[in-house]
């Protein structure tokens, strides 16, 4: 039976977002989108017994208040938004049963940036190019291609959901109020135009999380990078600053050189473009991105390709029935 | 130049960047699409999309269906075994767009630059002065007079790079210093040796010199040629504008309106490097359209 959910306040920015996202498109310029934090995300799915694929919000820095037709059972992950049911607190990291009429009520984030809320029968939108996610910037997927608005409808499918689940503790992202994170990367795709003192720079430093920051990048604020000789005998086609290269694809997680400035490329970041990505955040770290604020402080490990893959492994066993209690 | 053996260059856990060479050069492109047609025709188990540019190729792939290491090998096997360059036949449909040169939209577009950035020569009058042209005529004759090949797509959804195949038609351009916060959907733009169709209303910083009713990009996919894709090209395709009258513009643009406009493609083209080769070869650089 299909769930009307009357969208109160949108808050900050909710938007639906499946797992994994858009993909085949990429090379016209559609990125993947879908959850940031893809840990917290499936495990909220898999707590109303969804699949982890299924539609479901992602409520950054302030969460909505939703209304609900008819009776469903959801679950909250990710960041604690001290969420509120009909005005008693509900815990996070469980599924429990929502009745006809309530409401369901987030305030700001006090522990991490995004949350994650997850329906029985997940989030009813039409996919489109093969998902539902949405990609904000050009207005594609989600809920009419962009965040929730205040009065929308949104629908779930509805049907059976398992309340009184609980994610065990040691199985879920540690989401701590702290404000320094270090934030794992590969070294390369572009790691040889930057000079072997410029890559130490890199990694002994501090970077801030700019203000200036969403689901297409993360600016960061740190010390000036320095540059390899390639990166100034190079050819004119190159652009003319040594962060400049011909144009070439941008991997997702890629930090990405404008200048002086570095950008971790993240879900909706543009596909192309003319600038180098000496490093890269693989996707196991995705989910401190995903929960940090601005003026967060990363400091980056440098970690090889296969110890990421080793990590994004741990985290998808994490990602099923078995870590449910 | 073309690298002896391609870079394998690792973007985190489930990306990697293969780069063929490192300059702007159209055989290079050639083969960047050419490769990646051959990959993707061989579906390898675990690699799940390509991402061709002018000199490179960035692979995403999933770490518990291939490593590293056996894509790697896998895609030199299909580099290698692609023989010469000049014996590469590729299907490259052309698309035909119709522009309006130098056009009420573009002057308006510049009008609004001008007067809420900063005053700046009319886009067409600096493209005639840098690029020697005797006037509108000429800029419109010489950039409708070549096929353009799409060597790449992105920064936006939907954006493509076209590059002129006939040497005569090449021209030059900066790009706008400030850069525009504002440009029409479908708007003909020229900035390095690059032209473009503006897929959306967005930013910009080529300079722009005429405007097409005709959609690039459909995010409602209300047009036929949008039912499978949001956006029209792909890498490898071809384009060719097609000069207009104002009265032909008008009636394309409310075909679009009507939601009844049929993008005219010509699927059937291939596209020979020799051919193309051996045909630069007759070209007197000398003459201009």
């Amino acid at each position: 039976m299909t769930v009307a959910i009357a969208v109160e306040k949108a808050g900050l920015e909710t938007s639906v977002q499946d797992f994994p996202g858009r993909y085949g498109f990429w090379e016209q310029g559609f990125p993947p989108s879908g959850p940031f934090d893809m840990w917290s995300f499936r495990l909220a799915n898999i707590l109303v017994g969804n699949e982890p694929a299924a539609a479901g919000l992602e409520c950054q820095f302030m969460g909505p208040t939703l209304v609900f037709s008819d009776d469903c059972v959801i679950a909250l992950c990710g960041a604690a938004m001290n969420a509120t049911l009909d005005g008693a607190a509900i815990p996070m990291w469980e599924s429990l049963t929502v009745t006809a009429g309530q409401k369901l009520a987030c305030g700001f984030a006090t522990k991490g940036a995004r949350a994650y809320l997850a329906i029985s029968g997940g989030i009813d939108v039409p996919p489109v190019l093969g998902a539902r996610a949405t990609f904000h910037m050009a207005g594609v997927g989600g809920a009419d291609g962009h965040a929730l608005k205040d009065g929308q409808t949104l629908h779930a499918i509805g049907g059976e959901g398992v309340p009184g689940r609980r994610v065990k503790e040691a199985c879920r992202p540690t989401i701590a109020n702290g404000k320094e994170w270090q934030i794992e990367v590969v070294q390369g795709p572009n790691d040889d135009w930057i000079s072997a003192e410029g890559i130490e720079r890199f990694l002994a430093s501090e970077w801030k999380l700019q203000a200036r920051s969403n689901r297409t990048g993360y600016r960061l604020e740190g010390p000036d990078w320095l540059f390899a000789e390639k990166a100034s005998t190079k050819g004119p086609e190159h652009g003319e600053h040594p962060s400049n290269i011909l144009d070439h694809g941008y991997p997702v997680g890629s930090i990405n050189l404008c200048g002086q400035t570095p950008i971790i490329l993240v879900n909706d970041a543009p596909s192309a473009g003319g600038f180098i990505n000496p490093f890269t955040v693989p996707s196991a770290a995705f989910w401190k991105l995903a929960q940090s604020k601005p003026n967060d402080i990363y400091r980056f490990h440098r970690i090889s390709v296969e110890e990421a893959q080793e990590m994004r492994r741990a985290i998808d066993k994490l990602c099923s029935e078995k870590s449910i209690a | 130049m073309i690298y002896e053996e391609p870079k394998f260059l690792p973007g985190g856990d489930r990306f990697i960047e293969m780069e063929l060479g490192d300059e702007l050069n159209f055989d290079l492109n050639f083969l960047v699409h050419s490769l990646s047609a051959k990959v993707r025709e061989a579906e390898i188990p675990g690699l799940i999309e390509l991402l061709p540019n002018m000199a490179s190729i960035v692979l995403s792939y999933d770490p518990d269906g291939i490593s590293f290491g056996d894509l790697k090998r896998e895609i030199l096997s299909h580099y290698h075994a692609m023989g010469s360059l000049e014996d590469i036949e590729l299907l490259s449909p052309i698309y035909y767009i119709p522009v309006l040169y130098c056009d009420h939209v573009t002057r308006a577009c510049w009008e609004d630059y001008c007067a809420k950035i900063g005053d700046k020569e009319y886009d067409p009058d600096l493209m005639v002065r840098l690029n020697d042209l005797d006037g509108y005529a000429q800029l419109a004759r010489i950039h409708s007079g070549t096929e353009y090949w799409v060597s790449a797509l992105g920064f936006y959804p939907g954006l493509a790079s076209l590059i002129a195949l006939d040497p005569r038609c090449r021209m030059t351009a900066p790009k706008y210093n400030p850069p525009r916060t504002w440009t029409p959907k479908g708007t003909i733009g020229y900035g390095g040796s690059v032209t473009c169709v503006y897929p959306a209303n967005t930013p910009g910083g080529y300079q722009i010199i005429g405007h097409t009713p005709v959609p690039v990009c459909d995010i409602a996919q209300r047009l036929p040629a949008f039912k499978d894709d949001l956006a029209l090209l792909r890498p490898g395709d071809r384009v060719r504008f097609l000069p207009v009258e104002r009265a032909e513009y008008d009636y394309v643009e409310s075909r679009v309106e009507e939601g009844n406009y049929v993008h005219n493609v010509a699927r059937y083209a291939k596209f020979s490097i020799r051919e193309y080769h051996h045909w630069l070869e007759t070209l007197d650089m000398t003459e201009r359209f």
